[in-house]
Parts: structure tokens; C-alpha cells; sequence
């Protein structure tokens, strides 16, 4: 519960061990969660969406089997679904896109001092808790990535190794799309396919961490199946902007699958009646992925509002927003983004007069020193993204009146 | 000629190209002649110009030996094309349900002359035109559209399954493979639907924070952690405990810890195995642990850092571990400055089968696993229970193996359920158990024993003597029917079983076993009682239906 008190104690101004903020709202009364009667709204993730009623009735009617004895219809059914989809020969259920990436990572590493290339604001390397060097006793290579989320090209026969008892051997390539921390940005497709030309002429696979690859698809018209042409395998998950409650998708091979229910299998991720939740993952296929659209549309307008105010404090253009996340920038003279966030949590009674319905609440992430992370999803209608607007506009333009 | 009977016959079905040939033909109901083949060379010659009708009488001679045989001798009569009327009797043809247009809804009829719809529940003609003409009918296409191509997999009750010949049966499939085969009942899904989310990453899911401050204080200690599986959750445990590079774990030589998690404690945590003879009952020798435990100054050592137990103990039977016996293991662990981990998957089970409260059994133990997806009947998780501090590290390993969850709610939820609804019956799988132990044991068969004194929970084990019969042999066996057996039970009944060896059969009962499903298992054992001495299951006996796992 430490983030819930955060927040709490953020409305009631109370937060403990805190230095002294920089900004001074004029008339800042912070009320009580009690007391408040206004929207709240949470741009953390795109990973607190909840079931809607639709996807819940398809998960009660279900037909079910022990997944573990490979009995269960609709996993089989979603999995097939998936391959097919993907234009890869099979596919595999699993609990998440931490295990769906280490997974595939363990697989196509199956020998002693492999190494894989990858970005490095890759997911897989920052925020796996360092999975595959702690469990599977592979070390990552990163390569510098650039703010479009791609990294060069030709640093991938550079940096191979090859047959030496110094050297670890490269076993692999990693991709990320759409990449997280560059702000959901859809990787281009002829930079894709030239990082398959070129790790195919060196005998390497390539991985794509497909995570919302739904929305890179989305975003850029291209199918999941071309997109992915090259890579060898992926994962992808559901329980993010396609909002089911758990689960993921490794799509590859036949022969990797028989590995990756292995593994899968060592690691804890063998589910029994897992056809609960591949119900909500198929009926996301059906519903859920035209809509993807709507958080990109929404990002959108939240990105421009923020650059229509022009500021010297809070900046972020709209055409770095490609999908459903926004990197809003800060200027680090005048507030953190800890800070930010905070006051995005608060609301102050001239707030209220000024924007009126009872005020608004906005939840987002501080991500790096400077930089703060929304994430647009389905939970969040427009309704609530004008909120979301009208909060910024005021915040905005408080701290530009201080700073 | 002279001495063979003759005999006027009508010909129905009659084609151009049969003239000059034999022709196979069936008889009418009311027909003196046995059928069989029909020359018709004779027409040939001295047959009617021009197009040959449909029906015509013809004179034939039966063969010298009578019966089967008959040759045309001469056209006695052809009709004008009248309207044929149907009188004919086709009957029904066991190679039709080979046809592809006949898959899935074709069985045979009340009487021989008759077929069965099973999609429309309705008895047909058997003629193969007349079944055609039904499976391109309007009617039947749309309710075999409605009808579900794939057939749920193992429901209690009667199920339908296609044998190897395309023949449908419907049969009663009794599952006792293992418990976690259990499909979450409509109050639980119900309960699932209803729970209140949360982002469990976020540590935001309430309901997930109510299922683990609940098995906590069932277990009286202070946290526990919600993961997707069993094997998760031993792993989790035993990685947490052995924290530094270098470590050993004492475990049980026929531990599932051991045996069947893929080895992961050593391939994902690089923890090694030091196993310890397993008891009969479970146990082990404490007095052994005592000469396993590494000297810690000893660099060519690792160091010892967890013991680990299981109780029940499932290779051995689902035993329950005698609480007199945990308790003192866990005064030797305290004694060497030693963890004690419990898988104790079917936990609960354990403490019915003791009488006394699971918090009793792991008092000792510093951290325990506790499945929901087995005997418990959820869909799918386990828990991790220890310390807050423990629970905070197995929390991070739980993120960086891939069972970090978002709304996870929604499965803690049938957890929840289970724990209200499933753990107070739990005793009733006990008691199914030992009744399907006690049906072999009063067949007092030598070629398949079972000691009722070793079934505490809801496992029996069938000891084959692997002469006569070996656990692979058995298990086919109680998953075929034969037409003796079905004559002789009014039953075709499936019983579904795991050989965990060459010798050894496991049954395991749970939520989804009825009395019924009981009763029919029973029965099925004692026709254990066709394995005889030396009467192996013959090679070519009338096998209706062999299944080894549900077609889906």
C-alpha cells in the first residue's frame, strides 16, 4: 500500500523526510481524500485497466483444461489465434512480459557465455531486474539507442563478437516496439527489417519485445505480421493498452515453442485453468485493438495542450508522441518531477472555483530526472482526458506565474 | 441348370453399366433371398434394347450351393417408368462413419435399418442417398453450425468422444489424472467476476492483499505473496533463503521439489541439490541431515543454507507427515541455525487428514508454499508465506521470474472462494480415496495391490507387480472399454489415471469427483478382475473406445 499513502499523504501535504519545494502555490489548502469530490484520474500505466463486463462474461464462459497438460481449449484457441495473426508457426500463453522476454531470451541463449545485443533503454535491460544475467547467466551488450527508439545499425557487426576465449559468444539481437522509455515510440519498419538483413548475414535471431506492438501497428497501419517479419520471436502482451487483467504471448517457431514450454515450465509460469484469462486476451483481439486508436488520439490532445501553453517549465511536443505515451519534459531549475507529480495530486480551493466541478486529480510517473510519463488507455475516456487537460492548463500556468 | 431353383425376383436400383455383370444386392424385409451377388450376364445377350429401367423382374437361379449366389436367366417383366416406390431396406453400414460427410453427427439407428442424427436427435433411414440428402439439409446445417465443434474437455457426467474409427460414444470420464485438473464452478466464477482490482505491480489490487493477509494468518505467520504456480512459489522460497552464490539445499530424494521442478532451484537459482533418503511415511532420518550439513569453513563446501520438507508427501502417496516428527525437524533446523521451508502444496489436505489446524503443522517451518490450484479446486496460483522481511525478497524474485501479475485479483478472487467453499470438503476427497482403494483391495488381486493403511489424503497408489500387468498396461486399460465390460456394467466408463512409474498407478480424487463418479470408478476397478493370472488384454478384443486423454 506505500504508494496509495503516498498519495493520500500528498492530498492531506503531508509527506514525510520531504526537502523544502521550490514553487509556492499563492493559495494552496490541500483537502482530504474525503473531502474530495472531484475526477481522479490514473496515468501511471497502461497496466491498471480493468475488465470490462464484456471481457469478464467471456471469461466466465470459457471452456477450461489443465494448461500444464496442454488440455486447455481456449489457450490453444488464443494460441493459435496468435500465430496465425502474427504469421509465426506457434505461439505460447504465458503470465507476463517479464517472463514472455525471458523466455525467449533463455531460449535462443541456451549455451554458457552467450551474449545479446540489445538497446540500451531497452526493457529488457532496465527494467527486467537484470532477469537474464541473475537466472539464465547471460551478459547484455547494449548498444546507445536514439530518441526515435532505434539504434544504429552497423554497431551490430561491430560489437559482435567472434571466436576468441576472451569472448562471450552473441547469440542474439533485441528489439523493443513500441519503445517505453523513448516515450511509446513505433520503431520504423525499414529500420526493422534492416536490423534482420543485417543480423541474419551474421547468422543471429532477432527477439522483438513486442510488449504494445499492438499499438505500433495501430499507429502505423502495418500489420503485427509484417512488422515482425524478421524477428524470429516476440512477446507481446495483453494486459497493457489491450486490457486484460494478466498474461502475454511469445510467438516463434514450433521448435522454440517446445523450448519455451520448458522454460516456462521451470520458471513457475505453468497456469492450470489458465483458459480464464486467455478468454479476456481473445476477446481483446476482437475489441480492443481498433480502439488503440483513441489513446493515441487521446495522447495527442494532451500533447498539444501542454505545447500550446508554451511554457518555459512544462514542454512536450506532440510529434513525439506516437502512440499512447507522452514524455513531458520539465525544467529542472524550477520543480522535479516528484514534485510535478504531487501537484498533479493536489488541489487547491482557487482550483476548483477556477476550473470548477469539484477539481481534478491526476496520477502520472516521475521517469527520469526531468521527464514525467502519461500513459492514455482505455480506463481513460475523453471525458477524463479533458479533465486531465484542464488540470495541466492550471498547473502549468501557476508554476510559469511563480518561475 | 436342371435341379436349381428358380425364383422371380424384383431388381430395384437398377443401373445401364450392372448389365453383363455381377452386382452385390441386399434384400427386400420380406425377401426369401439371402442377397449377396447377382450375375447378370445373361441380359447381356438377350436383354431389352435401349436403356435399362431402374426396376425389373427377372428370373434368377440361385447357386448349387444355395444362398448367396444367383444368376439372371431371363428379363421377365420391365415396368414402365413408374414412381419407385421406397421398400427397399438398406441397413446400416459401419464404413459410412468413415465418410467425411458423416463425421461428427452420424451413429447408428434404433434398429439396423435405421441411423441416429445426433445434431438433430433424430432417427433416419439408413441409405446413404437419404443421409446425404439430410446433411445438406438447412435444418441440420444450422444446428451443427450451433453445436460446438469441439467438445469440452472432460466434464463429469457423460461426455461425447470420437474414437479412432470416427464413432462417437458417450461415455463417463472419470479424471483422476491429479487435482488440478478441477474447472472452477459457476459461485466461483461468479466471485471472480465480482472482486474488486487493482494493479497488483503497484501492490494497488485489494483483493490479492485480502487472499494473502488471510493465508498468512491462517498459517500465523506474519505476510504472504500471491504467484501463478507451485513451482513458483518452491522456487521463490528456496532462491530467497539461499540469497548468497555458493548454496545447498537438503531435500528429499523423492521430494517434488526434487524431482519434478525441472531441476530449477539449480538451473534458475544455481542452488545445489543435496537430497536425503526419503521414508516410506515421507520422512527422512534427522540423524542423517546431521552428516549433510556442510562444514561452512570448508572452501571446497557450499554452504548448507535451507532444509526442505513436503507435506504432504506426495511421491509417497499424499502422506501426511506426523506432526511430532515436523516438530522435531524443526527443532534440529533451530538447532543448526538452519531454515525450514514447507512445500506444502496440498497443505490443507495434509491438516484434515491430521485433525488439526495447518498453522499447527508449519509452526516450525521459516517459510511455506501453499497451492490453491490443486485439491482447493482454483484456477490457477499459489502463495508464498514467511516473514515480512522474506516476503519482500521473494517479492523481488517473484518480478524478475515473470510472475509480477496486474489485476491478479481476478484469480486471488477464486482463491478466496475456495478457501470459504472447497477447504471444509476437502475431507470428502479423503474419504472418495480410500473407497476406490478399498474396491481393489477386496478384489485382493495379486497383480494390482494398494495398502488402504497408506491412503491419508487424496491419493492412492496401485502397486502393479509388473508380471501380469505394469502401470502403463493398467492405465490403458482403465481408460479403454471393452463390449464385455460395457455389457456388464450398462456402463462405458473411462477412468483416467497417471502411471508415475513403471510399477506405480496414481489415482487422485478432488472437487469435480461426485459420488456417482466414485460409484462408476469403483465399478470399473473390479473389472480389474479381467486381469487375471495369465490372461493378458487380448490383441484383437472388441476395443469400442480407447482414451488417454479427452479429444478436444
Amino acid at each position: 500500500m506505500y504508494r496509495e499513502d503516498v498519495l493520500c499523504r500528498s492530498i492531506l501535504g503531508n509527506i514525510p523526510g520531504r526537502q523544502t519545494r521550490q514553487y509556492q502555490s499563492p493559495s494552496h489548502t490541500p483537502t482530504t481524500m474525503t473531502d474530495f469530490k472531484g475526477v481522479v484520474v490514473d496515468l501511471r500505466s497502461d497496466t491498471i485497466t480493468k475488465p470490462s463486463d464484456g471481457m469478464k462474461k467471456a471469461m466466465m464462459e470459457a471452456l477450461v483444461g489443465d494448461d500444464v497438460y496442454r488440455e486447455d481449449p481456449t489457450v490453444s484457441e488464443l494460441e493459435k489465434r496468435m500465430a496465425e495473426c502474427t504469421g509465426k508457426e506457434a505461439a505460447l500463453f504465458v503470465p507476463s512480459g517479464t517472463m514472455g522476454n525471458l523466455i525467449s531470451v533463455l531460449g535462443h541463449c541456451e549455451h554458457r557465455g552467450s551474449e545479446v545485443l540489445l538497446g540500451d533503454l531497452a526493457h529488457i535491460f532496465l527494467y527486467e531486474q537484470a532477469g537474464m544475467a541473475q537466472l539464465g547467466g547471460i551478459q547484455p551488450h547494449i548498444i546507445p539507442t536514439n530518441p526515435d527508439g532505434t539504434f544504429d545499425v552497423d554497431e551490430i557487426p561491430v560489437r559482435l563478437r567472434y571466436e576468441d576465449v576472451h569472448y562471450p559468444r552473441t547469440c542474439l539481437v533485441c528489439l523493443e516496439n513500441t519503445q517505453n522509455v523513448c516515450g511509446g515510440k513505433v520503431v520504423p519498419l525499414h529500420w526493422i527489417d534492416k536490423v534482420g538483413e543485417v543480423a541474419e548475414s551474421v547468422g543471429l535471431p532477432v527477439h522483438m519485445d513486442g510488449a504494445r506492438v499492438m499499438n505500433a501497428s495501430v499507429a502505423s497501419g502495418v500489420s503485427l505480421e509484417r512488422i515482425l517479419r524478421v524477428c524470429q520471436t516476440a512477446s507481446i502482451c495483453f494486459s497493457k493498452g489491450l486490457g486484460t487483467p494478466v498474461g502475454s504471448v511469445i510467438v516463434g517457431p514450433e521448435k522454440f515453442m517446445y523450448k519455451a514450454i520448458r522454460l516456462r515450465k521451470v520458471l513457475g509460469g505453468g497456469m492450470r485453468q489458465a483458459g480464464m484469462l486467455a478468454a479476456a486476451a481473445i476477446y481483446s483481439l476482437d475489441h480492443m485493438v481498433h480502439r488503440l486508436a483513441q489513446d493515441h488520439h487521446h495522447a495527442q490532445l494532451i500533447a498539444k495542450a501542454i505545447n500550446e501553453e508554451k511554457s518555459r517549465n512544462v514542454t512536450c511536443h506532440p510529434d513525439d508522441v506516437d502512440t499512447n505515451i507522452i514524455i513531458v519534459n520539465l525544467n529542472p531549475e524550477t520543480v522535479t518531477p516528484d514534485q510535478f507529480c504531487e501537484r498533479l495530486l493536489m488541489v487547491s480551493e482557487d482550483e476548483i472555483n477556477e476550473t470548477g466541478d469539484g477539481g481534478v486529480l491526476v496520477k502520472v510517473m516521475p521517469w527520469t530526472t526531468t521527464t514525467v510519463r502519461f500513459v492514455t488507455h482505455l480506463d481513460a475516456s475523453l471525458d477524463h482526458i479533458q479533465a486531465v487537460i484542464t488540470k495541466l492548463k492550471y498547473v502549468i500556468r501557476e508554476l510559469d506565474s511563480i518561475h | 441348370m436342371v435341379g436349381r431353383k428358380k425364383k422371380d425376383v424384383v431388381v430395384t436400383n437398377m443401373k445401364d453399366e450392372y448389365i453383363g455383370h455381377s452386382i452385390e444386392v441386399t434384400p427386400f424385409a420380406d425377401s426369401d433371398i439371402e442377397g449377396g451377388s447377382l450375375s447378370m450376364g445373361a441380359l447381356e445377350d438377350g436383354g431389352p434394347g435401349g436403356a435399362v429401367p431402374a426396376q425389373m423382374t427377372v428370373s434368377v437361379e440361385e447357386g448349387i450351393e444355395g444362398g448367396a449366389e444367383m444368376e439372371v436367366v431371363e428379363m421377365k417383366h420391365s415396368p414402365e417408368k413408374k414412381r419407385r416406390v421406397r421398400i427397399y431396406s438398406q441397413k446400416f453400414r459401419k464404413e459410412w462413419l468413415h465418410l467425411k460427410e458423416f463425421q461428427g453427427w452420424l451413429t447408428e439407428g434404433i434398429t439396423d435399418d435405421r441411423a441416429h442424427c445426433t445434431v438433430c436427435d433424430k432417427e433416419l433411414l439408413a441409405g446413404k442417398s437419404e443421409l446425404l440428402k439430410h446433411s445438406r439439409g438447412k435444418k441440420h446445417r444450422t444446428r451443427a453450425a450451433k453445436s460446438n465443434p469441439n467438445p469440452p474437455p472432460v466434464q463429469h457426467g457423460l461426455s461425447r468422444v470420437i474414437d479412432e474409427d470416427g464413432m462417437p460414444h458417450l461415455l463417463r470420464i472419470v479424471d483422476l489424472r491429479s487435482d488440478t485438473v478441477t474447472q472452477p464452478s459457476r459461485e466461483m466464477k461468479k466471485a471472480m467476476m465480482e472482486a474488486t482490482l487493482g494493479d497488483d505491480v503497484f501492490s494497488e489490487d485489494p483483493t490479492v492483499k485480502t487472499l494473502e493477509d488471510r493465508v498468512a494468518q491462517m498459517l500465523e505467520k506474519e505476510a504472504a505473496l500471491f504467484v501463478p504456480s507451485g513451482t513458483m512459489a518452491n522456487l521463490i522460497c528456496v532462491m530467497t533463503h539461499c540469497w548468497g552464490r555458493g548454496s545447498e539445499v537438503i531435500v528429499g530424494d523423492q521430494s517434488h521439489l526434487h524431482l519434478w521442478a525441472q531441476g530449477g532451484m539449480a538451473q534458475i537459482g544455481s542452488v545445489h541439490h543435496r537430497t536425503i533418503k526419503n521414508l516410506p511415511d515421507g520422512t527422512f532420518s534427522l540423524n542423517e541431515v546431521r552428516g549433510l550439513v556442510r562444514d561452512e569453513h570448508d572452501p571446497q563446501s557450499p554452504l548448507t543454507s535451507l532444509i526442505c520438507v513436503e507435506n504432504p508427501h506426495h511421491n509417497a502417496g499424499g502422506k501426511a507427515i506426523p506432526l511430532n516428527w515436523m516438530d522435531e525437524l524443526g527443532a534440529l533446523c533451530s538447532e543448526l541455525g538452519l531454515p525450514l521451508h514447507c512445500d506444502g502444496a496440498r497443505l490443507i489436505n495434509a491438516s484434515v487428514a491430521l485433525g488439526t489446524s495447518p498453522a499447527r503443522i508449519v509452526q516450525a517451518c521459516d517459510s511455506v508454499s501453499l497451492c490453491l490450484n490443486k485439491g482447493l479446486g482454483a484456477p490457477m496460483g499459489s502463495l508464498v508465506i514467511g516473514t515480512k522481511e522474506f516476503i519482500a525478497k521473494a517479492k523481488r524474485l517473484r518480478k524478475v521470474l515473470g510472475g509480477g501479475l496486474h489485476q491478479s485479483g481476478i484469480v486471488a478472487a477464486a482463491g478466496l472462494w475456495a478457501l470459504d467453499h472447497v477447504a471444509p470438503r476437502l475431507s470428502w476427497d479423503h474419504t472418495h480415496a480410500r473407497a476406490l482403494a478399498q474396491s481393489v483391495c477386496e478384489e485382493h488381486s495379486s497383480a494390482v495391490t494398494v495398502d488402504l493403511k497408506d491412503v491419508h489424503t487424496n491419493v492412492v497408489l496401485l502397486h502393479c507387480d509388473n508380471i501380469r500387468v505394469n502401470a502403463k498396461k493398467l492405465c490403458q486399460r482403465l481408460a479403454s472399454v471393452t463390449d464385455e465390460e460395457s455389457d456388464e456394467l450398462s456402463e462405458q466408463i473411462v477412468v483416467m489415471a497417471l502411471a508415475i512409474s513403471d510399477t506405480t498407478v496414481r489415482l487422485v480424487t478432488h472437487c469435480d469427483i461426485r459420488k456417482e463418479d466414485v460409484r462408476s470408478a469403483t465399478r470399473k476397478l473390479k473389472c480389474l478382475k479381467y486381469i487375471k493370472l495369465d490372461v493378458h488384454l487380448p490383441a484383437n478384443s472388441c476395443s469400442r473406445v480407447s482414451v488417454v486423454s479427452p479429444l478436444l
